[in-house]
């Protein structure tokens, strides 16, 4: 991969540069500075994306036939810098990253006609119902039941830690369609069209940063169709496995955390220091901030050597070595954004951080967002299979 | 000496759990904090009659001559409920600095209102991005005929926008003094911290103020060194109510056919949580000790905080991720009490500015104060040779 400025590639970076300086509209700028989860503010973000889209950018990881903008790796990574330079708010990852690809690769030809138009545009927001009450890091013990009626199956039980349920039109997830052998070997994917069938019912849960991220989602003698099944009846663990690789190892962070790194930087030149003078001043700082730095620059190595098909990605623990790496960092620098605001991290401003607010913050926009990141980040370490899991499962791909 | 409490302190603890389980349920502590005031006055009514506002004052002016152990015992229970009424800043920030200055009629008269719960006080002290040395305060005062006048702001200051007392730490002449505001108070930002306290930020344009005591910085100094010890102690009572609450579900949440406790990563997790919260917990016996029989030195405090802003965090982390999802949630406790141990780091000074201040060269004072040498100062000589 060449990026260097006689690659050639300058002309599509000011073309890049161009859009991305004039399209957002103000509160889509807005909902990028208010973001601190990878979950940017929901109607905001789509409407950055549906703007996307029409540019034909919404997906740059995408092939051409399904809508992609048919970008080098060189151009995506380029994309994926001016875009997190300018902090705009990170499109939602459920359709794009995780059932779009999924449906690409073993999705019918009618499904994939019918619902990834709906993920390319922004028409359409994907919730993921996989967990449940009493099956997190052991999916395979889900419960949700579908049973096959007619053309039908007939859902009971219910999911847990669905992000944006409330927000959503689409669900895709797993249900139990058989007991019998492994718990493994029971289990179906589904897609639901809609989020409004009777008998399905959406309660937001409030998380350690006050906001309602998350959902659980009941289901009461759901009646839906079987054509929403993706691969065959109780294969949909091996459906699963393949989608997860997606939620994993989907994406660089790399620009984003740069991004957010670069924003503490600049902050710690303008924050008094209690031994005089400023942070970026104190040998203490200087520190904690290179040390993340280079952290920051091993990540992005990293991510380059991976998209551009570099064989470390074929490596097994790939997946799982990116999860840990850009999460845990994540949340470092979130921590240090958190000791570079001091006091002023403290007051609970949750009313001013909703895009459009005319609650005026008490502060600059770092001490606004400093603390719900922090604790929203801590929920990195957790999704998408925990990190416990995920060293589990690198140890694994170890073994002799 | 020793590092137990006494049997009416558990006495008093004992009965103060049992009421807070009965009252205080995080249920009912988080309506009060979302209710209009943030506290509640029927819940302060209670703690004023088991005599909690009176604990640390002279019997002259209605306390109980209680000392900086008894200020600990209940403040670590206080920070495993996550009490949200103005206990600390009422007693132990306004009534501890006020207490300083014995000596002082107009002192005397405050500390009355404040030992029986009926006034209640705010210390105004913190400054931008927060003064963990006094010797950083800014704010000045001006003389005018009358009396004196404040400009300028005071930040975070804990149930700032409602009390009865408002005390000021500001410069007069270059030194640092204690002030009163007088009448009206100063134009408050009114929030609420993220651990569900209320507090403000305090505008002073000219504001007319009482002086109290000019000269204060050495009193003033030792006043917010054992108001660290009472702040630590709620951070230890939470680290305590973490550990405990996570261990009980690490071994009721099953995955994979067995407790979560069970794998070895979550139970080393829980080992290390505890060695955090025994380091912690033995600091802050030690500093309160040592307060007991005379002055913490800097070195002192700045170990405490140190400490338990550290491992407290620590602490609050592995929680958080040893519940999984569930730690996400706004409905446990574990968030919270990570919240309060986060809010209590950051005033008086982080754990990040203390242990710089200890790594200082020796030579360097960090806060002009005596008795930061490296040898044990006389009480911890005399402590190691007590009883122990
Ligand atoms: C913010 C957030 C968003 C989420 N979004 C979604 C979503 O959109 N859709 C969805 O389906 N799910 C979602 N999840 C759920 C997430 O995938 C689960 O929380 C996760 O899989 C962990 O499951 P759990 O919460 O039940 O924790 P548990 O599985 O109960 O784990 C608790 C603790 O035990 C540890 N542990 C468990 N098993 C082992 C083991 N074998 N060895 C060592 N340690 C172990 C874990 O690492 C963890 O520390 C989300 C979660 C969060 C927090």
């Amino acid at each position: 991969m060449d990026i260097t400025p006689d690659s050639g590639l300058e002309e599509f970076r000011s073309e890049v540069v161009e859009f991305l300086d004039t399209a957002p509209t103000p509160e889509i700028l807005e909902a990028g500075r208010k973001t601190t989860s990878v979950f940017a503010p929901f109607e905001q973000v789509m409407a950055w994306h549906r703007i996307l889209h029409t540019r034909g950018w919404s997906a740059p990881d995408w092939p051409e036939e399904y809508g992609g903008p048919g970008w080098s790796v060189e151009q995506r990574y380029i994309f994926a810098t001016e875009y997190q330079k300018r902090g705009l708010p990170p499109l939602l990852p459920n359709g794009l990253k995780m059932v779009g690809p999924l449906l690409m690769e073993l999705g019918s030809p009618e499904q994939k006609d019918r619902y990834l138009p709906g993920i390319l545009s922004g028409e359409d927001y994907w919730t993921q119902g996989y967990s449940e009450p009493a099956a997190g890091s052991d999916l395979a013990s889900l419960s949700c039941s579908a049973v096959a009626d007619g053309d039908d199956y007939i859902l009971n039980g219910s999911k847990i830690w669905t992000t944006y349920a409330h927000h959503a039109n689409r669900m895709f997830m797993l249900v139990r369609t058989s007991n019998e052998g492994p718990k493994q070997a029971g289990i179906t994917f589904l897609l639901l069209d809609r989020m409004d069938y009777p008998g399905m019912e959406v309660r937001p849960i409030i998380g350690l940063d006050g906001a309602p991220e998350q959902c659980e989602v009941f289901f009461t003698d759901v009646r839906v169709p079987q054509s929403g099944r993706v691969g065959a009846e109780n294969d949909g663990w091996a459906v699963s496995k393949q989608l997860l690789k997606h939620e994993r190892g989907g994406g660089a962070q790399s620009p984003m955390l740069r991004h957010r790194l670069d924003v503490v930087r600049e902050a710690a030149a303008q924050t008094p220091s209690a031994f005089g003078g400023f942070l970026a001043d104190d040998a203490a700082f200087q520190r904690d901030l290179g040390e993340l730095e280079a952290e920051v620059s091993s990540l992005e190595h990293f991510e380059k050597l991976a998209i551009s098909g570099h064989p470390m990605v074929k490596d097994r623990a790939y997946p799982s070595l990116n999860k840990i790496l850009s999460t845990e960092l994540t949340q470092r620098i979130s921590t240090l954004m958190t000791d570079v605001v001091g006091l002023d991290a403290l007051p609970d401003q949750r009313d001013a951080l909703s895009v459009g607010s005319d609650t005026e913050p008490l502060g600059d926009d770092l001490s606004l967002i400093a603390m719900p990141y922090y604790l929203n980040s801590r929920a990195t370490t957790i999704y998408a299979g925990t990190n416990e899991v995920q060293r589990d499962l690198i140890a694994r791909t170890q073994r002799p | 000496m020793d590092f137990t409490y006494t049997e009416e302190q558990e006495q008093l603890r004992s009965s103060l759990v049992s009421a807070l389980r009965r009252n205080y349920t995080l249920a009912q502590r988080q309506d009060i904090v979302a209710s209009k005031d943030g506290w509640s006055p029927a819940v302060w009514e209670q703690l004023t009659e088991l005599g909690l506002t009176a604990i640390p004052f002279s019997e002259e002016v209605g306390g109980l001559d209680g000392s900086i152990v008894d200020l600990v015992a209940v403040a670590e229970i206080f920070g495993a409920h996550l009490v949200a009424e103005p206990w600390i800043p009422s007693t132990v920030l306004a009534g501890g600095v006020l207490a300083a200055f014995p000596d002082l009629p107009e002192a005397r008269s405050l500390l009355e209102q404040i030992a029986a719960g009926e006034a209640i006080g705010a210390l105004a002290h913190e400054e931008g991005r927060g003064t963990p040395d006094p010797a950083l305060i800014t704010m000045e005062a001006e003389r005018t005929g009358e009396g004196y006048t404040l400009t300028g702001e005071k930040r975070m200051v804990l149930h700032g926008a409602a009390a009865d007392i408002v005390l000021v730490t500001a410069r007069l002449d270059g030194e640092l003094a204690l002030f009163i505001v007088d009448g009206t108070a100063p134009a408050a930002t009114k929030f609420t911290t993220i651990d569900g306290r209320p507090a403000a930020h305090l505008r002073f344009e000219a504001t007319s103020a009482k002086l109290i005591a000019s000269e204060a910085e050495a009193r003033v100094r030792e006043a917010l060194n054992r108001a660290i010890i009472v702040l630590a102690a709620e951070t230890v009572g939470a680290m305590g109510a973490l550990l405990e609450q996570t261990v009980e579900y690490a071994h009721t949440r099953q995955q994979f056919g067995s407790p979560i406790g069970a794998f070895q990563v979550i139970a080393h997790r829980m080992a290390d949580m505890k060695l955090a919260y025994a380091k912690s917990r033995a600091t802050l016996l030690h500093t309160t000790a040592v307060a007991e029989a005379g002055q913490p030195s800097a070195h002192d405090i700045a170990v405490l905080k140190t400490q338990v802003g550290r491992l407290g965090r620590s602490v609050g982390e592995a929680a958080i991720q040893i519940h999984g999802g569930v730690g996400m949630t706004d409905e446990l406790p574990i968030g919270h009490l990570h919240k309060r141990i986060l809010t209590i780091d950051a005033l008086l000074g982080s754990a990040e500015y203390h242990a710089r201040a200890l790594g200082a060269p020796r030579a360097a004072k960090v806060d002009g104060s005596a008795g930061d040498e490296r040898q044990p100062s006389t009480t911890e000589k005399e402590l190691f040779h007590a009883d122990i």
